[in-house]
């Protein structure tokens, strides 16, 4: 009963769930759909110094976006214990199965997947109550506040933490800098785990740190796993649990040119209503989506949430159907906007090199504060904070107020991959 | 002399109006070949990677195509292409070439191999005779490079035949680079040539899924160490240079290996 009950968070939460790094495949869209982005890409860069706009996104119908309240509603952020549940889940299962025999598992996921928050609540899973009962506690191994070690002094910084009972580093991509002496932990914790001297644990990597140290550390065989790519299928299975995983209604969304509908029908619901009725005509958005996104499902539901409208009276009837949603009474609709109409963020014009070191600065260490971002870069920081209001205006970057971490945005991230892989920066494998 | 090649046969039915068809014809091929060589130049520094250097180097392609294909047009407006004619004209052509401007059609032809063979495409950071620069464009006769300090130098193709032409990154993204550091003998190589990969590894401008190599050599007034890495792109090669000079520099000052301090002459 309860394997059965774990099966279901891993199929919702973990669409695909954990695969071999190597076996990852990017979702395959039409031949059409990439002439066309390819062409696009071509033109933002020709454009670029062209057009002075800078206004990233102009919503490109007359439909309002949708509310907080709408969003919370229809494509909330994913509730990552269970996530956590579902990849303690698949990891005991590959285990079990004798496909994961390693004490130490490298998780790899491209940024914005949600492993980290995951690995971050990995604790929460051996408490009582909780699906995966018989876990042991997991020990959170937080990362230094200053990243700048010796080889000594990172020896005995790893000898001050727990690492003989189940431990878990939730983004490894925190604990170190590239400086030269910002190495010295994460080689350290390598040399430990190849050798054997710690006991069992998760890595979670983020997928730009982690070829960083592969090319690094060539003679290291990790051998990673990663969540399965987000293909139409799943991104369709997830994008349902999201908006209806509390016992919600079922969510029904078509796009706003040709009515067609999106999400696939809830299980049980869709056999009993399409007997006695004609056959729902699908749209491809959730494919190319899923190739936009390449299988991303950070970035796949920020574009979902982008690309989401709603009639202007639709939030007082979506409290109203929140209210009686025990009774199932009312599917709450949505539209849709085509991926083709929806405007996201550009790259704005500027000195390519600098503008290419901060972004590849920032994804390889998952976002860093305006010090550490000099010291991997090299620029200054008068020219830094430059560079970084513009991409902040253009929605491409983000900074945290509390602590001043700049980070990579969900939405901005295919344009700036896609921007450092033709200035030829080293990118990730996903 | 003229007769005897059946010339002024050929050229017997040659009309004012086929002459200004033919001229039209010329000017219109010259100017799609100017565009060519002005806008997708431009283009391309647009572009990164390698999308700009195929763009580069379908330029010199192009105008070839746009040259034979002014040949096959005008040709037939102004003289009737029977096969006296032809061997006519371009008898009569050979001879001129042959004899007055042989080193021009000897780089013409050159300049025909070279797009073929490619020993260099726009693009390319090239040596020739000591000439150190980047393939700015390929004419006709000859190809402009342009030094680091930003002089224009003019090779003619015929070079190709007799000179030792050496191409940093032959038509690709991958350039390799070298540092150099001239250390005074006594210290720990293999911690010294950690640190040195180290330094490349910690560069912003490195291309880390290349191979990062640290040679050494033992000289007889020291040590010899020799960097080898590839930057994000060629055109960041000074500054990546430098910068792993500066930085390797630093750190081995802050470890305490002295650099020599006596002139050396590196050959």
């Amino acid at each position: 009963m309860t394997d059965k009950t774990n099966d279901n968070i891993a199929d919702s939460c973990l669409p695909g769930g954990l695969i071999p790094a190597e076996q990852w495949a990017q979702p395959q869209t039409s031949v059409q759909r990439s002439l066309k982005d390819a062409v696009r890409h071509v033109l933002t860069q020709l454009q670029a110094g062209v057009s002075q706009a800078e206004d990233p996104f102009e919503s490109m119908d007359d439909l309002p976006e949708l509310s907080g309240v709408q969003q919370s509603r229809l494509a909330p952020e994913p509730d990552y214990s269970r996530q956590a549940e579902a990849i303690a889940c698949a990891l005991k299962q590959a285990r079990s199965e004798g496909a994961l025999s390693r004490e130490v598992v490298c998780l790899v996921a491209p940024p914005f997947s949600g492993l980290q928050q995951a690995l971050g609540r990995f604790p929460e899973i051996g408490k009582p109550g909780v699906a995966d009962s018989d876990a042991e506690g997991w020990n959170i191994i937080e990362p230094p506040h200053t990243l700048s070690f010796s080889d000594h002094d990172a020896g005995k910084w790893w000898d001050g933490r727990d690492l003989s009972r189940p431990w878990v580093i939730p983004e490894l991509a925190d604990f170190w800098l590239r400086s030269l002496s910002g190495l010295a932990l994460v080689r350290e914790l390598f040399r430990r785990v190849a050798n054997g001297d710690t006991g069992p644990g998760i890595v979670g990597c983020s997928s730009w740190c982690w070829r960083y140290w592969g090319h690094y550390l060539e003679n290291a065989q990790m051998s990673p796993w990663t969540p399965a790519a987000m293909d139409a299928e799943r991104l369709g299975v997830w994008f349902s649990h999201l908006a209806s995983g509390s016992g919600k209604s079922p969510v029904v969304a078509r796009m706003t040119g040709d009515g067609l509908y999106v999400l696939p029908p809830a299980e049980g619901a869709e056999v009993e209503k399409t007997k006695g009725r004609k056959k729902r005509k699908y749209s491809t958005f959730l494919r190319d989506l899923a190739a936009t996104s390449r299988g991303n499902p950070g970035v796949a539901l920020a574009i979902w949430q982008r690309s989401l409208r709603a009639r202007p009276d639709d939030d007082t009837k979506l409290e109203e159907a929140d209210d009686k949603s025990n009774t199932r009474s009312k599917a709450a609709d949505c539209w849709v906007v085509p991926l083709g109409r929806l405007s996201l963020p550009s790259m704005p014009q500027s000195k390519e090199s600098v503008t290419g070191f901060v972004l590849h600065g920032l994804l390889l260490h998952n976002g860093l504060d305006m010090d550490s971002l000099e010291a991997v870069t090299g620029v200054s920081t008068y020219e830094l904070s430059l560079v970084l209001s513009r991409l902040k205006r253009a929605e491409l970057v983000t900074c945290d107020q509390p602590g001043g971490r700049w980070q990579v945005t969900p939405i901005g991230y295919p344009t700036v991959r896609r921007h450092l892989q033709s200035w030829g920066f080293p990118l990730d494998q996903f | 002399m003229i007769e005897d090649l059946g010339i002024k046969a050929a050229f017997a039915s040659i009309t004012g109006q086929a002459l200004l068809k033919a001229l039209l014809v010329i000017v219109i091929a010259s100017l799609i070949t100017v565009a060519v060589q002005k806008v997708l130049p431009r283009i391309a520094e647009k572009l990164g990677g390698k999308p700009r250097l195929y763009l580069l180097a379908s330029v010199p392609l192009l105008r070839l195509l746009i040259i034979l294909a002014t040949i096959v047009i005008v040709a037939p407006i102004l003289v009737e292409p029977s096969f006296e004619n032809m061997v006519a004209i371009f008898g009569a052509l050979a001879l001129a070439l042959g004899f007055a401007f042989k080193d021009y059609a000897n780089s013409l032809i050159a300049g025909i191999v070279t797009l073929y063979e490619m020993p260099y495409r726009p693009g390319d950071w090239i040596e020739v005779d000591g000439q150190y620069g980047v393939v700015r464009a390929i004419g006709t006769r000859a190809a402009e490079i342009v030094t680091p300090d930003d002089t224009v130098v003019i090779i003619p193709h015929n070079k190709l035949w007799n000179s030792l032409i050496a191409n940093g990154n032959d038509g690709t993204d991958n350039l390799m680079c070298v540092a150099d550091f001239h250390l005074e003998a006594n210290h720990d190589v293999s911690r010294v040539r950690e640190l040195l990969r180290d330094v490349a590894f910690t560069s912003p401008r490195t291309k880390t899924w290349q191979p990062v190599l640290v040679i050494v050599f033992n000289k007889p007034w020291g040590m010899h160490y020799r960097l080898k890495a590839y930057p994000f792109d060629p055109k960041e090669q000074f500054q990546f240079i430098s910068e792993l000079t500066a930085r390797g520099s630093a750190e081995l000052a802050r470890q305490g290996v002295k650099f020599v301090s006596v002139p050396v002459s590196v050959s």
